[in-house]
């Protein structure tokens, strides 16, 4: 299976529409790797006026998923997210689009890609634009009353203190920091049982020159993630010596095994690489097709 | 734990849900938004979509129920239902598996066998013989069993090395060409005859028996409306037109091979009907796809019967307690092209109405925007309609489905209004042939 780059739009105008954009890119999550999100901007409603503003925002990420598959995939994220307790039929509050998918063509009954109305709009090109700067001239010749009408909406900052860090969180944290630092991602986010980390790089503007062709995003193409899952269903135990996040491995390494009926069928890690987390708990039951391991190759 | 999907698994879990029992759901990577895996209260992806690599994947429903703690397994109908060799596995991991005991399951799952502990017990099989050693025996035997007679192929399989003999001077012709045909299909010539039963009523009855020897019947259900390939579309509870001693005697045979081979569980006995002629063909050991008619009109929950029986309760009422009272009829509605010999339509479904209105009861795992999986049955919903006599039934059932909306993919609906509005189905005077003769089809 081959990694492809596609870019997805995030919009909503409905319920906590905060909310609504971080989860949507939980459930981006599982379709495959994040590698970059833009900011989220604010964006008067568009064709119907008589409606909440929205929150749009852009993603880059890495799948293995083929155009259609992903289509189907931001599909079901939608209808999971578009269902809110309490009202399990609700309307939808989450639009997902499919907007480039590597330097693909398609038009067919179910799907045009690039976007059909990519160029015409302001919500799309702002934030893409931050991720990828090929489409900073199509933004900028949009109107400026086009682009008056998307403004950035600021995050609320963050700043965890160390100190309220446990060290189990605090040990993963550094992980992070290590990988972030040997590579070129500019962000990296981990979920591990209820927690929940995103660490980011300042961004350092370096435009690079570029051909026309060029893939988009900044470092991607340098780095390759692999997510081993479990093909069985059994209780998933860690091999010992028990590898440990931020661990590198020069070749093949055990890194757990899963016991279903008295059989005990391990896990490798397929090759060289370094682990990125463990997504699983050691002891746990998982499930077919369960992720267990990220792991960096480089 | 409930290892199937689609409508009944959901079906399963109300049950479940009624009696108090936690449900674990299984599902493949095609079914993760599924009604039945949001509706159990715990569920467990078992593998890709295909059904070989997960509902049919033994080892890994079996480790889900082991993790989980399941007590029993309900396996629905298709699937590993009638599986002996699962249902044998179930029990050696302390599982219970909701259904007969495996040594009846695979009893009755072959059909050489089953027809012969059925005759053992009185009741009549199709007229025939076994494997003919020569075109002589076959003249012996078409004669003494009468005209008109099939060739069958005993390796055979999709009608082919099978022939039809209306009279003996076409028996030779035949004969050569059933060898000829099931050789080069099968590298196996032989034969045997069987008697031809012309315009037959497919007609089951339901039963249900417990671990302490009690068994009932809940009457039967015609199943005649059938596709190509012999699959049921319309059933009705009553069968219309049933002379009362013939009903008598389906119900009779059905408890006397049940005793016979000592049937637990739910299970239904399927019959040939010609005129006064009534023959076994098949037992189902499993709840069937249209079990909902003969709880309408016995109001009783079968699958509730069918998990109390399993956890060794006894049935806690005697035949003569039980009289069906009114009639039911049920439609299939499958995502199909009717038009393109039924070919599987798969897709998303945009708009969804189902109906509702007295005596109307709808089994399905739809909702709007659900996605029809490529690898599955194509039944996506079952309509039943009740009424005191069979024209409110037929009454009703149109009229549902006339409020009926499924956009996104192609359905059966409009051919089974058309079933039900032919005068043949009317009168209740229809036979196996009738989707061929009355609408064209097949």
């Amino acid at each position: 299976m081959s990694a492809h780059l596609a870019y997805v739009g995030i919009g909503t105008n409905a319920g906590d529409r905060a909310e609504n954009v971080s989860r949507a890119l939980c459930g981006l999550r599982g379709v495959g790797t994040l590698l970059a999100r833009s900011s989220t901007y604010r964006t008067a409603p568009w064709g119907r006026l008589d409606q909440a503003e929205f929150f749009n925002a852009v993603v880059s990420l890495e799948t293995e998923l083929s155009p259609h598959d992903l289509l189907d995939a931001l599909h079901a994220i939608e209808r999971r997210l578009g269902r809110t307790a309490g009202e399990r039929w609700g309307p939808r509050i989450i639009d997902l689009d499919l907007l480039l998918y590597d330097d693909l063509t398609i038009v067919d009954e179910r799907l045009q890609v690039p976007h059909e109305r990519l160029a015409e709009r302001a919500f799309v090109l702002v934030p893409l634009a931050e991720l990828d700067h090929r489409f900073a001239a199509m933004r900028d010749a949009l109107p400026p009353s086009e682009l008056a009408g998307v403004t950035r909406v600021e995050r609320e900052g963050g700043t965890v203190m160390s100190s309220e860090l446990s060290s189990a969180v605090s040990g993963r944290v550094r992980a992070l920091a290590d990988f972030l630092s040997s590579g070129d991602a500019v962000r990296v986010r981990i979920e591990h049982g209820g927690d929940e980390i995103e660490l980011a790089r300042r961004r350092q503007h370096v435009d690079r020159p570029r051909r026309a062709n060029d893939r988009a995003v900044a470092g991607a193409a340098t780095l390759r993630f692999d997510t081993i899952k479990a093909d069985l269903v059994g209780i998933f135990n860690l091999s010992r010596p028990a590898p440990s996040e931020g661990e590198t491995f020069d070749g093949d390494r055990e890194l757990a095994y899963i016991e279903a009926l008295g059989i005990r069928t391990p896990v490798h890690s397929m090759g060289a690489g370094r682990l990125v987390s463990i997504s699983a708990t050691d002891g746990a039951p998982v499930e077919y097709g369960q992720p267990l391991f990220s792991i960096a190759r480089t | 734990m409930i290892a199937n999907r689609g409508e009944i698994a959901l079906r399963i879990n109300r049950a479940c849900q009624e009696l108090g029992v936690l449900t674990v759901a299984i599902f493949s990577e095609a079914d993760r938004d599924s009604l039945h895996v949001r509706q159990a209260d715990e569920a467990f992806c078992v593998g890709p979509g295909p059904a070989g690599r997960s509902y049919l994947n033994i080892p890994n429903i079996i480790s889900t129920a082991l993790i989980t703690h399941c007590d029993a397994i309900h396996p629905g109908y298709g699937f590993l239902a009638e599986n002996a060799r699962f249902a044998e596995i179930c029990s050696d991991h302390g599982l219970t598996f909701i259904g007969p005991e495996p040594r009846v399951i695979a009893l009755m799952g072959d059909k050489a066998t089953a027809k012969k502990v059925v005759r053992e017990a009185g009741v009549p099989t199709t007229p025939g013989t076994d494997v003919l050693r020569s075109l002589e025996e076959a003249y012996e035997a078409a004669a003494s069993i009468g005209y008109p007679i099939l060739l069958k192929a005993t390796a055979g399989g999709g009608g082919r090395g099978m022939r039809v003999v209306e009279e003996p001077n076409e028996l030779q012709r035949a004969y050569a060409g059933a060898t000829a045909e099931s050789e080069a299909s099968f590298k196996d010539g032989r034969l045997y005859v069987e008697k031809l039963i012309r315009t037959p009523r497919h007609i089951e009855v339901q039963v249900l028996g417990d671990e302490f020897g009690n068994v009932v019947h809940l009457g039967e259900r015609d199943c005649s409306i059938q596709k190509p390939a012999h699959q049921k579309i319309v059933e009705e509870t009553p069968a219309p037109n049933l002379l009362p001693a013939i009903r008598a005697s389906l119900h009779e045979m059905a408890l006397r091979v049940c005793r016979h081979v000592g049937y637990t569980n739910a299970g239904t006995l399927e019959f040939l009907a010609a005129g006064d002629d009534v023959y076994f063909m098949e037992m189902n050991t499993r709840i069937q796809v249209e079990h909902p008619v003969t709880e309408m009109v016995y109001n009783i929950d079968l699958v509730k019967e069918q998990i109390r029986i399993a956890s060794g309760e006894p049935l806690g009422y005697r035949q003569s307690d039980l009289a069906g009272r009114g009639h039911a009829i049920e439609c299939r509605i499958n995502a199909e092209d009717v038009r393109n010999h039924f070919a599987p339509a798969a897709g998303t479904v945009s708009k969804l109405v189902f109906p509702g209105g007295p005596g109307i009861r709808v089994d399905t795992h739809l909702y709007a925007g659900a996605t029809i999986p490529p690898y599955y049955d194509s039944m996506i919903a079952k309509v039943i309609a009740y009424g005191d006599t069979r024209e409110i039934a037929i009454a009703r059932m149109e009229r549902a489905l006339s409020e009926t909306v499924i956009e996104g993919v192609q359905t059966t609906i409009d051919l089974c209004m058309e079933i039900l509005a032919a005068p043949a189905f009317r009168n209740g005077r229809y036979d196996v042939e009738f989707l061929s003769n009355e609408l064209a089809l097949r």
